[in-house]
């Protein structure tokens, strides 16, 4: 039983797993976004693990590119999160429920 | 058992352990730092995987100012609503997410282990592959070379997309 | 000899169209000059046609069938000859009687009218329609087919309802005529199918073998080898025809709502002409008739019970048109007893001299109703006698008529169908034939007895009416709607010369018309002009498969069956003239057994009952259940259906963004179990 590609690409899946889940179930907006980094952070995983086995660079310098990029998201989200919850006593995802049928 | 087995199924475990703690902890604060660890667990991963750079660079940026942007904001926000949680309006939907979560882990680990084998043969070879650049020169010296050689444009084209989100953040956040 | 049938039949139709287009624009005169011209004209025509034909010799060169235009000519062979149908008129003896007796009457009820409607504001109108009437009628008689008859059948059911409803703005006169339609297409319907039975059996439509040489119905009637079941089916059907049309039994009802109309009208249309298109009818297909007897027994029935039944009604009316409408309904019962009794001239007979002097009654009605300003209820009038001298007169001479008083008009026809019953029931008709017999002598004494109640209760006695004050207010503006000025007692006065003279002339015809019957009575075997004139049209040497006439009678039965029907007249004007001979004082009577005959027997409720109200009801419940609900409701519920459904579907968008997650989520899963199973 060697260490192979596969098992590293598991335990990214669950993780990814765990980061989905928390986004359906939590109500906190800030704990539904730090689940998104959660899946983010799975699939950076799984490309280091690929790099590593694949012999290429190439999935590093990927993962540099979606750091990055969380990097902005974050930033850009959580002044979302901040202009629309600024006022509120209790913060709830579900209080954003206007545009329904 | 050799120590590489060992650590995976440690750091396995740990990260695991912490990822799940995310979502679980009642506060907010204790699910951000909750999250610093999984971070953590999961540099040493990439460490255990010979992407020396990218780990520090996570522990630098991703715990070190993600994190700490995060906590600001949790702090500012949910300081008041500790106690407070208000009932639940969709309650079925835990329920249909975890079987869902099960069901996607049960999915993809099947597939992982009866999928068509990846072809682990190397990328590239010889004075070109990533383990001998990494075993001469340094898994840095790798990624810069990569890096501006041949993501050059993919480099730029990031810079001017945090210039964007700077300018987005300082908008959204202005109060009135 | 010459045939001017088809300038006969142009008359009238241009007169007709010249009206309708500007009539509305012509003057008085002019109207007139184009009615009473084409009426005439077609009159002259007739009389012309006629002469000649009485100066044609043998007596079997009187028949003339001219084709003016071929229809279908398909040479495809149905039956027994090829499929072609052509309009074609037929100027034969029985043709030519029915034409002298249309345009006659006709061209003296338009010369009358011309006094009679002068102050009403339709009298464009009015000549327009009485043309298209005679028109209409002309072709019916004179066609030489079964289809175009239909069509004829058709157009004066047409102009008796377009006349019916004159005065248009009358809610019963608009309610009569759509009665006598409704009740007219019943027995249109029953012509129609007896038509296509007709083209069934035969092949053909058109009478006899025309011009163009197709054979025709009755030339195969004659040599036989159609199974009686249907030929009776036929007959029966056009019988039913008949009932509608000439107002037998069940079909009379819309005769006496009829008198809605201008009494012209009821004069023309509904004494003389219209109704007897039915007598006509059966004269007519007589080669159909005779081979099925058992459709003569039913026409003769039907007859008889219709002759009793309306003589009954007619005793206790107080209207003087409806006397006369109920009246008209019995003497067509006598004119199918006769040709039931294969008296197919009598009828014919019957039928000229019923529309003498019943025409002048009508007209002599219609001269006391303008008197009096429209008044028409018996109890209103009296002691008219010496105010409208001429109208009595010639009103005497109508009743005399029409109670069969020799040596009237009306003696003559009534006992030469008579009898004929009683000489059918002796010589093997039947012994239905000896009750018609006893029938009609009863309805003979009965209808001297109305009519006379009738004669005294407008003009013995003294005058009861009360003049235009008790008009109540809407008859007041109903009378100067259709011309006539309320009369006080003392401005009754005769009628213009122009109503004067028609009715004279009618009374006349009404003296010495009977002459031209059969004089066998008195001794004289050999004088019957009418019979033999009529003769070819019901007898022919070469109709091998038709039953001969039954002969006339014995003079024994003659005598017999005439002195009878005389004497009972004479008691039934003794009656009269017992009981009313100083006017007639309307007594409200209790005794059911009265007010079931005063109301007609009910006939008209027990219709309403039993038709009416449930073809509302069904219309109601159609609308109801097929519109409301079928219908509407289907394309309602298509709609609720779509609303439903997108009810449903607007259930997923809950607006909770974890949600809309969760389907992302299983989406995405959805493929990858897809992948996975596929392998």
């Amino acid at each position: 039983m060697s260490l192979n590609l596969t098992w590293y690409l598991i335990v990214s899946a669950i993780i990814f797993t765990v980061g989905v889940t928390g986004v359906l179930i939590r109500r906190n907006p800030l704990i539904i976004f730090m689940s998104i980094e959660l899946m983010l952070n799975a699939v950076n995983l799984s490309f280091i693990a690929f790099s590593h086995y694949l012999n290429s660079v190439d999935g590093q310098m990927f993962v540099f590119l979606v750091l990055t990029v969380a990097a902005a998201e974050v930033v850009v989200g959580l002044a979302i999160i901040v202009s629309i919850f600024r006022t509120r006593r209790d913060i709830d995802v579900d209080d954003m429920n206007v545009l329904r049928g | 058992m050799n120590p590489q087995i060992l650590s995976f199924f440690v750091l396995a475990v740990a990260s695991i352990a912490s990822a799940l703690g995310v979502i679980i902890f009642r506060n907010a604060v204790h699910s951000a730092l909750s999250l610093i660890l999984t971070l953590l667990f999961l540099a040493l991963f990439y460490l255990q995987l010979g992407a020396m750079f990218i780990a520090v660079v996570q522990i630098l940026i991703y715990a070190g100012a993600i994190m700490v942007l995060f906590l600001f904001v949790v702090t500012m926000l949910a300081s008041e609503s500790r106690e407070t949680e208000l009932p639940d309006r969709i309650p079925w939907q835990r329920g249909i997410a975890a079987t869902l979560g099960f069901m996607l882990v049960g999915v993809l680990s099947y597939l992982l282990f009866t999928g068509a084998s990846i072809d682990t043969g190397a990328k590239t070879s010889g004075a070109n592959s990533l383990s001998y650049v990494v075993a001469t020169q340094g898994d840095t010296q790798a990624f810069g070379l990569a890096l501006f050689h041949g993501f050059a444009f993919p480099f730029e084209v990031t810079s001017l997309l945090i210039v964007v989100a700077i300018l987005g953040a300082m908008v959204l956040g202005r109060r009135g | 000899m010459t045939n001017l049938t088809v300038w006969v039949l142009l008359m009238p139709l241009l007169g007709f169209i010249i009206l309708g287009l500007i009539g509305r624009a012509m003057s008085r005169r002019g109207i007139l000059a184009v009615a009473l011209g084409a009426s005439g004209l077609a009159f002259l025509f007739t009389v012309i046609s006629f002469l000649s034909m009485l100066g044609t010799t043998p007596a079997s060169a009187r028949f003339s069938d001219q084709v003016f235009y071929t229809w279908i000519n398909s040479g495809v062979t149905v039956g027994v000859a090829p499929l072609t149908i052509s309009f074609g008129l037929l100027f034969d003896p029985l043709s030519a009687i029915m034409l002298m007796v249309v345009t006659g009457v006709g061209f003296l009820i338009h010369i009358y009218s011309a006094g009679y409607m002068e102050d009403d504001p339709g009298f464009w109108r009015f000549f327009c329609y009485m043309n298209f009437f005679i028109f209409a009628m002309v072709l019916l008689v004179s066609a030489d087919n079964f289809l175009f008859l239909l069509i004829g059948w058709g157009l004066v059911g047409l102009a008796s309802f377009l006349l019916i409803g004159f005065w248009y703005t009358r809610r019963t006169a608009v309610a009569a005529a759509q009665k006598a339609l409704v009740i007219n297409v019943i027995g249109d319907f029953g012509l129609m199918i007896a038509i296509f039975l007709i083209f069934k059996h035969y092949g053909v439509l058109n009478y006899f073998t025309n011009s163009n040489g197709n054979i025709g119905v009755f030339n195969q009637v004659t040599a036989g080898g159609i199974p009686t079941i249907s030929t009776t089916i036929i007959c029966l059907l056009l019988f039913l025809a008949c009932t509608a049309k000439s107002a037998q039994l069940p079909l009379y009802m819309w005769l006496p709502d009829a008198m809605e109309g201008p009494t012209p009208v009821s004069a023309l249309i509904h004494a003389a002409t219209m109704v007897t298109a039915g007598v006509y009818l059966v004269a007519r297909a007589n080669p159909l008739f005779q081979v099925s007897p058992t459709a003569l027994i039913v026409v003769a029935i039907t007859g008889g019970i219709t002759a009793l039944f309306a003589a009954s009604i007619a005793v206790f009316q107080l209207d003087i048109k409806r006397v006369l409408a109920y009246s008209t309904i019995s003497q067509l019962g006598y004119m199918f007893m006769g040709e039931g009794a294969h008296n197919y001239s009598g009828g014919i007979f019957l039928l000229t001299e019923h529309a003498f002097f019943k025409a002048l009654l009508f007209l002599a009605a219609g001269a006391v109703i303008h008197s009096l300003g429209g008044e028409q209820d018996m109890r209103e009038m009296g002691g008219l006698r010496y105010r409208l001298k001429i109208t009595f007169w010639t009103f005497l001479i109508g009743a005399l008529a029409i109670s069969g008083i020799p040596p009237l008009a009306g003696f003559w026809s009534k006992d030469d169908i008579l009898s004929s019953l009683l000489a059918n029931a002796t010589s093997g008709g039947g012994r239905v034939f000896y009750l018609l017999w006893g029938i009609g002598i009863l309805t003979a004494g009965l209808t001297a007895f109305y009519m006379f109640r009738l004669f005294f209760g407008i003009f013995a006695g003294g005058y009861r009416g009360t003049g235009s004050a008790e008009h109540a207010q809407e008859e007041e503006e109903d009378d100067i709607k259709h011309g006539h000025q309320p009369r006080s007692d003392y401005e009754i006065n005769e009628s213009p010369a122009i109503m004067t003279v028609p009715m004279i002339i009618l009374a006349v015809l009404s003296i010495v018309g009977g002459f031209v019957g059969s004089f066998a009575l008195f001794g004289d075997l050999s004088w019957h002009p009418f019979a033999t004139f009529l003769n070819p049209v019901f007898t022919n040497p070469n109709w091998t498969n038709v039953p001969v006439q039954v002969p006339v009678d014995t003079l024994s039965i003659g005598w017999l069956s005439t002195g009878l029907s005389v004497g009972l007249s004479l008691i039934g004007i003794l009656g009269a003239w017992t009981l009313y001979r100083n006017g007639f004082f309307y007594k409200e009577n209790k005794n059911p057994f009265y007010q079931l005959v005063l109301h007609k027997y009910y006939v008209d409720e027990f219709f309403i009952l039993v038709l009416i109200r449930p073809v509302l009801w069904m219309g109601r419940t159609a609308t109801r259940l097929l519109e409301r609900d079928v219908l509407d409701g289907g394309s309602r519920s298509i709609g609720r259906v779509f609303i439903g459904a997108s009810g449903l579907l607007r259930r997923i968008q809950t607006g909770y963004v974890r949600n809309y997650a969760l389907a992302i989520l299983i989406g995405a899963l959805l493929i990858i179990v897809y992948y996975a199973v596929r392998g």
